[in-house]
């Protein structure tokens, strides 16, 4: 089984790679991290044995693209699986943001994620099924005030990867659209979900179940995973209620949240 | 003069033995995770004892690459004014997390931090430690007892709870030990009771803080552990047991065992890239 993986150094991007190589799966890593590839490709093989190529990549960029998928060519590489990781997102609302950040979110969010998803998928085997993941967000099932760039995003994601779901099922892709609340992959992100309080730490969770169940998934053909159930909730009610409700709500909840974590001292 | 070397000595109980070994005129050499810090806990040992011969380095002793960085420092250091003899090696660093997190080589941050680091540093820094005929010692805990290392998933992948790693972590610690004395070295670990420090306010979540923070208040004071650390260096006979509690030996779990400890060598010199001299050979 063949794994790409995109923003392999990342929290997200190391435990779905550490619960592939737990697998026997061989491992294609990239992402823009150069210690953290090497890293991370040692501690794989040390804990696991497994099998592991990194290139660094910035996948933003057409030109780091081509000349990652000139090595894979070179060697011949075929892909089973891929796992679209690699997101960004700043704090802030959108006039607190700086212009490039605003369209960064946007440039890898999505047209990065579209140019990797075309690339691996016409590197699959030709008569084998073929595995792909999406890490949207549980922020894509609403309009969400002060993550709005960000939360649109995801959203193209969710729609997209239903659609695209539809349209390669008769040529044995299965397609799944991840959606977590918090998790907790960095210190930063902890401190954040702390900051968020009572909803923080029901909307989180275990980084390590979330890697295992996206991997079991995909490959039982599930289109959508939403982890947690006060999550899953929380999507059914998205739906109920008016979307211009949601936003005033969300918006209540995360300017108090965001104000809380920017300036912890105050509190 | 004798040099020991104690991680984790910005705080809690290592700043403690620290302060306690400076006082009994040891050269004390601390690492800490942020050099604000090293340089807070530098002023508070030198305020006690302004003779003191004392320096710091840092770096986030979870990561190995900080731990290969820091140790190559610690080795010049040594070589260059310490005349290459190291007397003790603290291994004290320690911390819990509430969730599943791991480093950069995908290695679960509690096993990292508190095992892993311990074992790569003393590997870098033996060849001074036996020149001296130094001790090593490990800050462990009561709590690994009622545990076995889960071999067949050491990072608590498939089910992780702080608690059971932090266990664990802590019955590592004292196999370290053992499996060092069953290679011909000078190896402790202290139990230093329930104590009066921050470790379970850090980087922890909240349930786990909450929790701590109201432990904390029946704990003593980090000084009472502290001179366990000085006793165990001061003696001029090595002691002869390997877990002490209160400057008195103390009975361990009986998953300490050189099988074990061989056991625990042999993951941990896979995941750190490294070899210790084998058992045979020390015999």
């Amino acid at each position: 089984m063949n794994v790409f993986i995109t923003g392999a150094s990342g929290g997200l991007g190391r435990a779905i790679a550490a619960e592939c190589a737990s697998r026997g799966y061989r491992l294609f890593l990239t992402d823009i991290n150069d210690d953290g590839l090497a890293c991370l490709r040692q501690g794989l093989e040390r804990q696991y044995g497994a099998c592991v190529l990194t290139h660094v990549c910035d996948i933003t960029k057409n030109e780091s693209v081509e000349e990652m998928l000139a090595v894979i060519d070179g060697s011949g590489i075929r892909f089973d699986m891929l796992f679209n990781i690699a997101g960004i997102d700043y704090e802030g609302g959108f006039m607190e943001r700086e212009r490039e950040n605003v369209v960064k979110i946007v440039s890898l969010n999505v047209g990065a994620t579209l140019r990797v998803t075309h690339a691996i998928l016409s590197r699959r085997w030709e008569h084998k099924p073929f595995s792909l993941v999406f890490v949207s967000s549980l922020a894509s099932l609403y309009p969400m005030p002060l993550k709005a760039t960000y939360a649109a995003s995801k959203r193209f994601l969710t729609d997209f990867a239903e659609a695209l779901r539809q349209e390669l099922k008769s040529q044995n892709v299965r397609v799944l659209t991840l959606c977590p609340g918090g998790l907790p992959t960095t210190e930063e992100a902890i401190n954040g979900i702390a900051a968020q309080g009572f909803w923080g730490s029901v909307t989180t969770n275990r980084l390590e179940q979330v890697a295992f169940e996206t991997v079991e998934k995909v490959q039982k053909g599930q289109g959508l995973y939403i982890p947690g159930a006060v999550n899953r909730t929380l999507s059914v009610l998205g739906k109920l209620v008016p979307r211009s409700v949601i936003a005033a709500l969300i918006y209540k909840r995360w300017s108090g949240a965001q104000k809380k974590w920017l300036c912890p001292e105050e509190n | 003069m004798k040099t020991v070397i104690i991680t984790g000595a910005t705080s809690g109980i290592g700043l403690a033995a620290a302060r306690e070994f400076a006082g009994k005129g040891y050269r004390v050499v601390g690492v800490g995770h942020s050099e604000k810090n090293c340089e807070k806990a530098k002023n508070n040992i030198l305020s006690a004892y302004p003779e003191a011969e004392i320096v710091f380095f840092s770096g986030e002793l979870m990561q190995q690459r900080e731990v290969l960085r820091v140790a190559e420092e610690l080795v010049k250091y040594i070589n260059e004014n310490c005349g290459g003899e190291l007397f003790a090696l603290v291994n004290n660093v320690g911390g819990v997390r509430s969730l599943y997190t791991t480093t950069e080589e995908g290695y679960e941050q509690q096993f990292a931090l508190n095992h892993l680091a311990a074992f790569l540093l003393t590997s870098k820094l033996l060849p001074f430690i036996e020149r001296a005929h130094g001790r090593i010692i490990m800050t462990g805990s009561n709590s690994h007892k009622g545990i076995k290392v889960h071999w067949d998933d050491p990072m608590l992948k498939k089910g992780y709870n702080p608690l059971t790693a932090y266990k664990q972590a802590k019955l590592c610690n004292i196999l370290f030990a053992k499996g060092l004395c069953d290679r011909g070295l000078c190896a402790y670990t202290v139990d230093p009771g329930l104590v009066n420090t921050d470790i379970g306010n850090k980087q922890t979540g909240s349930l786990v803080n909450l929790i701590w923070t109201l432990r904390k208040k029946h704990g003593v004071p980090p000084e009472i552990p502290a001179e366990t650390y000085v006793f165990l260096c001061e003696q001029e006979t090595e002691p002869d047991g390997l877990y002490y509690y209160l400057c008195r030996k103390r009975k361990f779990s009986g998953e300490v065992t050189s099988e074990n400890a061989d056991r625990l060598f042999e993951l941990s010199e896979k995941l750190c890239g490294i070899e210790y001299a084998g058992r045979e050979a020390a015999v």
